[in-house]
């Protein structure tokens, strides 16, 4: 059987099913997207985090109104580098840099008496009062939590509300920490919810759709790409380079009009088939606008991506012009860099589905994926992993730290792709660690962002602080810890 | 063009028992196709229609199977003349939170498509009193737009229907929705009906109908069974007829406009208290 377990879980047997060798002849679907055990300390996040976080946050001209007390509005402000480039005025005459979907936060800061009283005056309140302080807002989109989805405030109706009063369009995302297993689940909301309102907001105010003479037959839409460290800088030309019109993108560095114009595309490019293939689904569903799915991570997927665009078009020709001409561009440097990490061996432990896009991009680095870990992966996800690597890699679903700690100790790669808060007990191992969920110098994303990826990892291994930490390698250091294999 | 309406009142006034027989009346006489959802934690509010109490409510489900788990198949069921209940379910007598329990309930209901436009009627039948913002789920937009609150001529039930009235109020502007009417499930006390109707009159709404007290309610209930089901040609399953009829034509939706404490003492001292 390749599923196995570690011996960090002696007091919790049932951790083994979800976590495999994996076996190209029998590949395994681990269990996963289900219930945190007692006892297992998960890192996972809440489907409040999932909707407001990952999803809603990239839209740069919207208020996030957080419907809470005020903590969980701290815990999901400017922690993802999702970055945009609005730039509103802010005097006649002088622009500034706001970043505004990632400087401001706002937030009701329910208290005990809005909780006994209902907090939906309060949420009133707030939105107009917001709507005042950033004349830039182009929409409000509420999310509600666990306090607020708990006593059943009717925050739909408050949308409709401010929305008549204000002419500004309100949306509802809600999605209560509590109502779902990990951060999946807001994901899943949100884009159920956001879907619904677009199409019932073209309906009411159907001069918010795209009209038809603006329409052309190259439109598309590029559907869970969030723009982490300036991914879309990369993407974007190579979509545009081929003639196709990126209409708008959910949701990375989006403004709202364009979100609204999604069911006026041609085609839809989902990226990140975790979060978003969900309205990509339902678009097509409701609109009958086909989608592709695509990675624009490594050069192979990269090429393969443009493509499967391509081919909907009759552009293969351009494309393959533009993938010849791309490669031979970052030819030299991937030498270099190929030469230098060949043969190295790389842990990953992202959030879902990087795991699945970054094994190929690491081949073709001549690295090796020894060992790889998801949060909240989905069967999908693990069918996507499984059908992309050769075998012998340990995944582990929704690890603990204990987990990542004993699988390290025990493979000793030489990189781990992860995120912040597990880089300080991996970089003591003397393991380098290049920061996977917003990178280090990104973009990682297309051809070019490619050689970025490379640059970091590179950067990474080779960093001489190595030198003075030689963390699990160290002499004795094994004997100390307490058990010597 | 499906009508959703809602029952409410107070605790043990007998809505549960009046909606399953208009609803079985609506469908042995008027051949309406009706969906009961029941908002109750005790998750009886199906048991006549269904001759047993539910046993899959989607709280339960949910519970023990996940998300996944909850489909039409596993708690729609259906009972006497075809009618489709579903139950919300919910935690045990004073723990956790009923409210969310219904939320998300109805949530649910709507994502899988069970208020589904063939229907003719779908019934939310609530449990008491509206204690909070899960038990006014029902009443909120896109759900249902005319309720009626069962009462009876004793002056704790019509505290309880005045409350009610009060929160109808506050989602009247939000939601749009109306009250039908008072039901009088009558107790056979002294003067019943002046009362009811003074009362409705002060409200702004009507008596919509006087259910006379009749044994065989409690008999066919012992029996599992409506009275309807029980015996379609009784007097009482023809006033369940009358009050069917009543609901499929009523028209008179009105924003009530509720009694202040005072005003409520006052009707107590004129009616209340005999001799």
């Amino acid at each position: 059987m390749p599923l196995t377990n570690l011996k960090c879980n002696k007091c919790l047997p049932e951790r083994g099913d979800h976590i495999y060798i994996h076996d190209a002849q029998n590949p395994v679907i681990p269990a996963c997207n289900i219930k945190t055990l007692p006892g297992d300390m998960t890192e996972r996040g809440c489907a409040f985090a999932g909707a407001r976080g990952v999803i809603g946050g990239p839209i740069v001209d919207t208020i996030d109104m957080v419907h809470a007390p005020v903590g969980c509005a701290w815990y999901t402000w400017g922690t993802r580098r999702h970055l945009s480039d609005l730039y509103p005025y802010v005097a006649p005459g002088q622009l500034a840099n706001s970043s505004f979907n990632r400087r401001f936060c706002v937030v009701t800061d329910m208290k005990e008496e809005n909780v006994v009283f209902g907090g939906v005056k309060k949420l009133k309140e707030s939105c107009f009062e917001s709507i005042r302080l950033f004349p830039e807002a182009k929409a409000v989109i509420i999310y509600t939590t666990c306090t607020t989805g708990l006593i059943g405030d009717d925050v739909q109706a408050v949308a409709r509300q401010v929305e008549k009063e204000t002419g500004i369009p309100v949306f509802t995302a809600e999605s209560p920490g509590c109502s779902g297993v990990s951060q999946s689940k807001g994901h899943h909301d949100f884009n159920i919810q956001f879907y619904r309102q677009i199409r019932a907001l073209r309906e009411r105010r159907p001069e918010l759709a795209m009209q038809e003479e603006e329409k052309t037959p190259y439109d598309v839409c590029l559907i869970g790409e969030y723009n982490m460290d300036w991914d879309l800088r990369m993407i974007r030309p190579l979509l545009e380079r081929l003639g196709l019109r990126i209409v708008s993108v959910f949701t990375g560095n989006e403004r709202i009009e364009n979100l609204i114009k999604m069911p006026d595309v041609k085609m839809n490019i989902v990226h990140c088939q975790r979060s978003a293939e969900y309205i990509a689904d339902m678009v097509k569903d409701g609109y009958d606008i086909p989608f592709i799915r695509a990675s624009f991570f490594g050069i192979e997927q990269t090429s393969m991506a443009l493509r499967k665009a391509a081919a909907r078009f009759g552009l293969e020709e351009k494309a393959e012009e533009i993938i010849a001409e791309e490669t031979a561009r970052i030819e030299d440097a991937l030498d270099f860099y190929r030469r230098k990490l060949s043969g190295k061996k790389v842990a990953i432990y992202v959030g879902g589905p990087r795991l699945w896009h970054w094994i190929k991009p690491m081949e073709e680095l001549g690295m090796e994926v020894i060992m790889g870990a998801c949060t909240f992966a989905h069967d999908d996800d693990y069918e996507k992993i499984n059908e992309r690597h050769k075998g012998g890699m340990l995944v582990i679903d929704a690890p603990n730290e204990f987990e990542i700690e004993e699988a390290i100790m025990d493979l000793k790669p030489d990189l781990f792709l992860t995120g912040l808060k597990e880089k300080y007990l991996i970089r003591k191992m003397g393991i380098p660690t290049v920061n996977s969920h917003s990178y280090e110098k990104g973009p990682y994303a297309g051809f070019a962002g490619f050689i970025n990826f490379a640059r970091d990892i590179y950067q990474g291994i080779y960093a001489p602080v190595w030198k003075f930490q030689d963390g699990i390698a160290a002499p004795g250091r094994l004997a100390q810890g307490g058990e010597e294999k | 063009m499906t009508r959703k309406i809602a029952f409410y009142g107070k605790g043990g006034i007998g809505k549960s028992t009046t909606q399953q027989n208009v609803a079985a009346a609506m469908n042995h006489f008027f051949d309406k196709k009706v969906l009961i959802h029941g908002c109750d934690p005790k998750a009886d509010c199906t048991r006549m229609i269904l001759g047993i109490r539910m046993q899959e409510t989607v709280m339960d489900t949910l519970r023990e199977f996940g998300e996944d788990g909850v489909t039409l198949d596993t708690v729609l069921k259906t009972g006497y003349g075809g009618i489709k209940c579903v139950e919300s379910g919910g935690p045990e007598p004073g723990v956790g939170c009923a409210g969310r329990g219904v939320i998300t309930a109805i949530n649910m209901m709507e994502d899988l498509g069970a208020y589904s436009p063939d229907l003719d009627f779908v019934i939310f039948d609530v449990l008491g009193d509206v204690v909070c913002g899960g038990f006014a789920m029902p009443v909120r937009e896109g759900k249902a737009e005319e309720i009626y609150i069962v009462a009876s001529g004793e002056m704790m039930a019509l505290y309880a229907a005045n409350n009610i009235c009060k929160g109808m109020v506050k989602y009247a502007e939000q939601s749009g929705v109306r009250v039908g009417g008072i039901i009088c499930n009558s107790r056979n006390v002294d003067g019943e009906r002046e009362l009811m109707e003074e009362f409705c009159d002060i409200i702004g709404t009507k008596m919509i109908h006087f259910v006379p007290r009749d044994n065989i309610v409690q008999k066919a209930e012992f029996n599992r069974k409506t009275v309807t089901e029980f015996d379609d040609l009784c007097t009482q399953a023809q006033e369940y007829r009358t009050l069917a009829e009543k609901i499929i034509n009523n028209t008179n939706f009105v924003i009530p406009t509720p009694m202040e404490m005072d005003e409520m003492e006052k009707l107590v001292i004129q009616y209340g208290l005999p001799d």
